[in-house]
Formats: C-alpha cells, sequence, structure tokens
C-alpha cells in the first residue's frame, strides 16, 4: 500500500513539477502573468484525445504531436497578445483571462463538455519485490524526468539556454550584452507551453479529462514556484517533489481535501517566513 | 465663493438625492436587485483600485469577501451579535487577516503579488470546505437572518423583508466606502501610495516605507471588502465557501481595469456597466464568453486605459475630423 | 561623517566590491570616479541599504547603518540618486517635490483624512518649501508640467531637486550629468555647487572627468571594487596606476 501511495505521489510531484517548470519560465522569462498556463495543460491533453482518439493515432506519437501543437500556439499567442503587456500587470492579467474564455470555451464547443477519456497507452503492472507498480505511473515519471532533463541539458549546454537564465535574471542588462530578448522569449513560451501540454496528456491518459482542468494545474503549479522558489528551477523541481509527496502519501491517510490543505498551509507557512522560497533569491 | 466649486459638490449632491428616490418610482425588486448589486461591485472595484494605487493587483478580493461573509454570518448565528455590530467586525477581521499576510506579501514583486493573493483565495475557499463545524463545509450556511431592524418610531421602519431596504444600505455602504476611500487617496497618504506605485525605489530612497505603505493599503481594501462579504450573506441569506471565489475576484478586476486605473471613479463606472448590461444581454448567452473575451481584448489593446479615457479619446477623433473638413 | 570599513559584496563568484575602506568628512565634496563596472553605484547601493554587503561596515555620523532598510538610511540623512533617471513620471514637477518632502510630513493616518487644520498647515509649509526648491533648481517655469513630458536634461534636474527634498547631510549623486549636453552640464556644474555650499555634504559619482575634478576637493579611484588611488585631482590625474585603469579600459584622464 505504501508503496503504491509513494508511486502516486512521485508521479503527481513530476506532473507538478512540469507545470511549476513551465511556469517559471514564463513568468521569470517572457516577463507575464499567464493565468492561461493551466489552460496550455488542458489543451495539451485534449490535442492527444483528438489524436489518440479520434484518430487512431499511438499515444506517444500523439503526446509529441500536442508539444509541438501546444508550444507553437504559445509562441503564437505570446508575440501578439502578451509582449505588449511585459511588465504590465493589468494588462497581461486582462488578456490571460480572455485566453481562458476562448480555450475554454472552444474545448467545451469542440468536444462539449462532458468528460473524456484517453486510453492508457501501456496497460497492466510490473512487480518489483512484491511490490505491483503501475505502468501507467511509471511512464508519466520517466517521460517526466526525460522532458525535465532535456530542459536542463539545453539550459546548461546551449547558448539559448544560457541567455535565458541571463534574461531571467535581469531582462535589461542582458539586452546590453547583445541578447536578443524577444527570441529568447519566444523559445522559453515555447517550452513553458510544451511542458504543460505534456503534463496535461500525462495526466489525461490516467484521469478524465475535462475542459476545466486547467485551474487546478494553475494552482498547483503557483503553489509549487512559491514553495520552491521564485524563478528558481531547481526550487521548481524540489516543491513539486515535496507537494506531490504530500499529496500521495496525505489523500490516502486523510482526504484529499486535507492534503490540499497541508500543502497549502506548508506554502502559507513559508510565505510567512520566507517569502522567496526555499530556493528563491533575494 | 465661486461658481466653480460649487458645481461638482452640488452635482454629486443631485445624484444623491436622484438615487435615493429611486425606489419610489421604482419597485420592482428585479431592478432593485441589480442596483443593489451593482452597489456592491462598485465597494469592491474601488477598494480593489485603492490597493492597486500603492503598485500592487490582488486577484484575491472574492477570497477578502468570503472571509466577511462567512464572519458576519458566524458572529451574529453563533454569538447572537447584531448585524450592525457584526458588519463592522466582518471589515475589522478581514482586515487584520490582510494585514497578517500582507507583510510577506508586499515584498513579492508585482507578477507574483497576484498569483500569491489568487493562492491565498483559493486557500481560504479550500479552509472553509474543511472546517465543517465552522463553515459547514461545502454545503456552507443556509437561512442566515436578515439584518436586525432598525426603527426609528415616525421616521424610519426597516425590516429588511424587502429589497428597497437592502438598496438604502447598500446604497449608504457605498457612499461611505466611497467618501473614505477618496479622503485617504487624496490626502499625503494618497500621494505616498502613488509615489511608491510609480517607483518603489525612489520612494524609498527618499525615506517612504514602501512595505509599510502597500500593507496598509492592501488592509484598508480588504476592510472594505470584508464589509461588503458581510451585506452579501445577509441578503442572499445562504452561501458556501464557493460563493465568492476566484471568479469574483477575477471578475471584480475586471470592472477595475475596463473602467479605468487612472482615476478614481474608474471602477465606479466600471463596475455599474459591467453589472448592468450582462443582465440586457441575457440572450446572448452561448456566445457570451467569446463576445466577453473578445470585448475585453479590444479594450486592452485599443483603450488600455479604460472606459474613462473614452471622452478623451472621442473628443480627439473628433477634433482630428474636423481639422481633415 | 562616513566611515565605510571593509565593505564587500559578492556577485556570484565575482566581487564586485572587495575590502573597500573610505571616509567622507562633512562639508566635503567627495568624487568617486573609475572605470565601468568598477563597482561605484554597487557602492551606492551598499551605503544606502538596496544591497546587503557580504562583510564590512557603514559608519555615518558615528552610527552603524550597515544592512538597513533604504527608508530607514535616508531618515538618518542619506539620500542618493540614480543613474537612470529617477523622478516621479505621472506627477507634475511640484507634485514631484511636494512628495519628496515625506519626511518632512507628519503621518498620522486619522488627521491626514480629516484634512484637520494641523495637518493642512503643515502641507502649506510643504508647498512653500517645495517651491523654494523648484527655485533652487530653476524650473519654475514647468513646476505645473507633468515630469515625463520633460526633456532628459530638466529630468535629471528635477532627480536632484527631489534628492534635496528630505534635506540630506549627505547626497549621493550618481553620474548626475549623464545625457546631458555641454550647456546642461554646465547648468547642472553649477548646481552641485550651490547645493554643496549650502551645507551638504556631496559624495560624487561622475564620468565627466572634467566636472569632477572641477567640483571635487578629494576623489577617490575605485578599480574592479577595490580603492586603487585617493587624493587630490591633482594628485589622482598623475597617478599611474589610475591613468593604466582608464587606458586599459580605453579612456582617458583629462
Amino acid at each position: 500500500m505504501l508503496a503504491q501511495n509513494l508511486l502516486n505521489g512521485l508521479m503527481s510531484g513530476w506532473i507538478y513539477i512540469l507545470v511549476a517548470l513551465g511556469l517559471t519560465l514564463v513568468l521569470s522569462i517572457v516577463g507575464i502573468v499567464q493565468l492561461a498556463h493551466g489552460e496550455m495543460y488542458m489543451v495539451g491533453s485534449y490535442i492527444v484525445y483528438y489524436f489518440c482518439v479520434r484518430a487512431g493515432l499511438n499515444f506517444f506519437l500523439a503526446l509529441f504531436i500536442s508539444i509541438l501543437c501546444v508550444g507553437l500556439l504559445g509562441v503564437v499567442l505570446e508575440r501578439f497578445f502578451l509582449r505588449p503587456f511585459r511588465g504590465n500587470v493589468e494588462g497581461a492579467i486582462i488578456t490571460t483571462i480572455a485566453l481562458i474564455l476562448i480555450l475554454q470555451n472552444g474545448v467545451v464547443a469542440i468536444f462539449g463538455q462532458n468528460y473524456k477519456d484517453i486510453p492508457s497507452p501501456i496497460q497492466g503492472v510490473l512487480t518489483v519485490l512484491g511490490v505491483r507498480l503501475s505502468w501507467e505511473r511509471l511512464i508519466t515519471i520517466l517521460v517526466s524526468m526525460g522532458l525535465v532533463s532535456a530542459l536542463l541539458i539545453f539550459i546548461n549546454k546551449t547558448k539559448i539556454g544560457q541567455a535565458m537564465v541571463a534574461v531571467s535574471e535581469d531582462r535589461d542588462a542582458a539586452a546590453l550584452q547583445g541578447i536578443n530578448v524577444n527570441r529568447v522569449s519566444s523559445v522559453a513560451m515555447f517550452m513553458g507551453c510544451a511542458l504543460a501540454a505534456a503534463a496535461g496528456a500525462l495526466v489525461g491518459a490516467i484521469f478524465d479529462l475535462t475542459p476545466f482542468m486547467g485551474g487546478f494545474a494553475l494552482m498547483k503549479g503557483i503553489a509549487v514556484i512559491i514553495l520552491g522558489g521564485l524563478g528558481s528551477i531547481a526550487g521548481a523541481i524540489i516543491g513539486g517533489l515535496i507537494l506531490g509527496l504530500v499529496d500521495g502519501l496525505v489523500t490516502p491517510l486523510l482526504s484529499v481535501q486535507m492534503a490540499g490543505i497541508i500543502g497549502l498551509v506548508v506554502i502559507i507557512l513559508i510565505l510567512i517566513f520566507r517569502p522567496q522560497g526555499l530556493l528563491g533569491h533575494e | 465663493m465661486s461658481k466653480r466649486n460649487l458645481v461638482k459638490p452640488l452635482s454629486y449632491g443631485a445624484l444623491l438625492v436622484v438615487l435615493f428616490l429611486v425606489p419610489a418610482f421604482i419597485a420592482q425588486p428585479y431592478v432593485l436587485h441589480i442596483l443593489i448589486m451593482a452597489g456592491l461591485n462598485i465597494i469592491l472595484a474601488s477598494s480593489l483600485r485603492f490597493i492597486a494605487t500603492s503598485g500592487q493587483i490582488s486577484l484575491g478580493h472574492g477570497g477578502m469577501v468570503s472571509v466577511g461573509a462567512f464572519t458576519s454570518a458566524l458572529l451574529v448565528m453563533r454569538l447572537g451579535l447584531s448585524f450592525w455590530a457584526a458588519l463592522p467586525l466582518a471589515g475589522l477581521t478581514t482586515m487584520i487577516l490582510a494585514f497578517l499576510v500582507g507583510y510577506p506579501f508586499v515584498r513579492l514583486k508585482g507578477i507574483y503579488f497576484a498569483m500569491v493573493t489568487l493562492f491565498l483565495a483559493e486557500f481560504i475557499r479550500l479552509t472553509a470546505e474543511q472546517w465543517k463545524s465552522l463553515t459547514g463545509g461545502v454545503a456552507g450556511i443556509i437561512a442566515i437572518p436578515r439584518p436586525n431592524p432598525l426603527i426609528i418610531p415616525g421616521l424610519l421602519n426597516a425590516d429588511f423583508t424587502s429589497k428597497v431596504d437592502f438598496y438604502y444600505l447598500s446604497l449608504v455602504m457605498v457612499v461611505v466606502t466611497l467618501l473614505i476611500l477618496y479622503a485617504i487617496e487624496s490626502s499625503r497618504i494618497g500621494m505616498t501610495f502613488f509615489s511608491i506605485q510609480q517607483s518603489e525605489f525612489l520612494a524609498e530612497s527618499i525615506g517612504i516605507d514602501s512595505a509599510r505603505f502597500r500593507v496598509l493599503a492592501f488592509s484598508i481594501g480588504c476592510f472594505f471588502a470584508g464589509m461588503a462579504g458581510a451585506f452579501y450573506s445577509h441578503y442572499f441569506t445562504a452561501m458556501n465557501p464557493s460563493s465568492f471565489g476566484f471568479l469574483l475576484g477575477i471578475n471584480v478586476f475586471i470592472y477595475m481595469v475596463v473602467g479605468g486605473m487612472l482615476r478614481f471613479y474608474g471602477p465606479i463606472i466600471g463596475a455599474f456597466i459591467l453589472t448592468v448590461t450582462p443582465e440586457l444581454a441575457r440572450e446572448l448567452k452561448e456566445f457570451e464568453p467569446f463576445v466577453f473575451a473578445g470585448i475585453l481584448l479590444l479594450i486592452i489593446l485599443f483603450m488600455p486605459e479604460g472606459l474613462i479615457s473614452l471622452p478623451h479619446r472621442l473628443r480627439k477623433i473628433i477634433r482630428e475630423s474636423f481639422s481633415h473638413a | 561623517m562616513l566611515e565605510i570599513s571593509g565593505l564587500t559584496k559578492y556577485f556570484g563568484g565575482l566581487a564586485a566590491v572587495n575590502e573597500l575602506d573610505f571616509d567622507v568628512r562633512r562639508g566635503e565634496m567627495v568624487g568617486l570616479i573609475g572605470p565601468n563596472g568598477a563597482g561605484k553605484t554597487t557602492v551606492f547601493n551598499l551605503i544606502t541599504g538596496f544591497l546587503r554587503p557580504a562583510k564590512g561596515s557603514v559608519v555615518f555620523n558615528g552610527r552603524d547603518v550597515t544592512g538597513q532598510k533604504p527608508h530607514f538610511i535616508a531618515k538618518m540623512g542619506i539620500v542618493r540618486t540614480f543613474q537612470a533617471t529617477s523622478i516621479f513620471s505621472n506627477f507634475s514637477v511640484l507634485e514631484n517635490i511636494i512628495a519628496a518632502c515625506y519626511l518632512q510630513s507628519n503621518l498620522n493616518l486619522g488627521k491626514a483624512i480629516l484634512h484637520t487644520p494641523g495637518s493642512r498647515k503643515r502641507e502649506e509649509h510643504i508647498v512653500n518649501r517645495a517651491l523654494e526648491i523648484i527655485h533652487f533648481v530653476g524650473l519654475d517655469a514647468i513646476k505645473d508640467q507633468p515630469a515625463r513630458s520633460l526633456p532628459h536634461g530638466y529630468k535629471r534636474i528635477l532627480g536632484i531637486a527631489v534628492s534635496m527634498a528630505p534635506d540630506p547631510q549627505l547626497l549621493l549623486l550618481d553620474e548626475p550629468l549623464s545625457g546631458m549636453s555641454a550647456e546642461e552640464v554646465k547648468r547642472a556644474v553649477t548646481l552641485v555647487r550651490r547645493i554643496w555650499e549650502r551645507g551638504t555634504t556631496i559624495l560624487l559619482i561622475e564620468h565627466n572627468m572634467r566636472a569632477a575634478m572641477n567640483l571635487c576637493q578629494r576623489i577617490i579611484v575605485l578599480e574592479m571594487g577595490r580603492k586603487i588611488a585617493e587624493g587630490s585631482p591633482e594628485e589622482v590625474r598623475a597617478n599611474r596606476e589610475v591613468i593604466q585603469a582608464y587606458l586599459g579600459a580605453g579612456k582617458h584622464v583629462t
């Protein structure tokens, strides 16, 4: 039993990490309040639903398509609807609210409000040392880890990745050093939305889809970022794991809501005593 | 006294008289209900703008309304207090909560402050859902008593069984709220808020404790949100943790921005127009979200200062079209 | 008046300011110069609390103010200007100065809201003082214009005026002359000298060598966070290390 909960916790954790990393990229590099981040997550899952269930494609192929599509969608949105509002908090909030409305209701119009289901890509169970671990959860964790590793390698080993770090620390200084901030912004937006879409798709394979699943993702993303540190990638990873494990281990003990509360209490405490998060900068 | 000094107060006075006389001419409860809602939204949008004058955008106003609503309901139903005591106490409780979380919150940059307040509203909702003994859990509280009757023999007989009494209460609350907010904003304290909003670094360098003032703005703004919440709970007589969540906070924010944040009366116009018109646009229900989203985008892209900039823009357009003629 | 000892600040692995010692005596006008990246603005940030030092101390009038918040240090009597023009753009010129007189106003919430006669009188007093300052810096003609519409040179002057409003004992000016035409520089230099003659101690960062040498009695030269020279303008001008530092950075010490 413990092993199951641990597995669930790890899976939740890695999903939260994907969402939170995506959100961090958008917040600290693109520089806008992306309230519609949850909708990227949601659209990601519906695109997989479409290609998997309606078009009969392989799940992983659909996942790949979804990541690309949502990433590109993000780039287009950033260029035309978000970039004008960099540094303008109210403007970004209004625009992303409008985006939420359009995306949510667009999905409702196309797919309807009823719960949808994506069939699991890999059924079955892996038995290790007498413990039964479901493949779908393991795959979710592995794919997530893979994506995060790819992101880390990209950030550390490529010029654009390093440029992204520079922009996230000080946009004006980065521009002075000759970095094309707009291009870096687009790349960060692509990756941020792609991560969210991947998270949504992976979750969609296990749980039901609804056009309104985005809000939950956004809240978890915010929670992880607050916990782990504003603008910190390592923080997002650690924060995501902590929250995921809390959710996974507390839920069966008490209730889903209590797990949520405990998570939130931890975060409020962090906010009060260390507002920059565990690993954030001053 | 010059004529100019009298025009403004006189016109406000006239407006006030008109508003007081409304129930004498319009008796439909439906219309009064819309006006009451508009009044509450004006309080919420104006108090949100008050917080924004110090440079921070709160998306969690809904959570504060919730706190005020539950506090008032509980004070009346569990402790037997009169509504008239519970109302300010609800505001006070909300203000204290805002004050406590304010200090860590205001140290965060604008983007993060907005998200953190959103998060706080969620936290309040989830806590309320869990704390069944206090709040009735997800189901909430029902049968909240109406405000205690106000009776002055011969002059006033308000038992709050009809919407008219609530209308007057909301009107009085709106006037009091606006007067207080305006008085503070036009004082040295308001100027200090605006200084912080324009440049926190510059303000600090000349001796302004920006954190303290931001907390002050946040607390006062939330005080009025709490009082509005108290009104809601005794007007609707039933509510649950989801009644005033996330959505209310977002709506109030929209009223403020669409009306215009640069002027005191911006949120008033925004709240009034956006409360009243959706009622008139009921038929478009299906397309409503897309139309609404479209309108939001149009406004933020082409008229970002909000509706208050409309007269100025129209004048510009007219002037330019005449200069071409 | 101001004693800096062992002041150190790291950014990443680099020491932007490294074991810096210097002091400023009351009534002096001291220049702080050095090639780009020498750490001059970082020193200002450390003195005024915008950054916290890793090591070292800042002592003002005998009181240790190291690491205190900027508003506290302003209250103690040190005000700084910023390299990027810092003014309140939505206020008019007059409102800028009135707002900057914050420390002279008595902020009692109740009294302020009720606009009591006492608070109104104090505000009147502040308005008069603001007008005086505006007159002193020569911006009377445009006092009601919105600050953001001012040409660059005037904005810089306004920035200086804003820093005067709290009546500081020590004024830290960060490149006040940057971006100014020759005419504007002349006027600004006169203004800075007049402020100093009024009794304000000044610590000045400036790239315009002629102006700095002209105005200051004593110059401190920084390079890569360390003090490499200190003395009168003539001494510094002839100092070999200083010339090296500037030639190395492609600049000339005129």
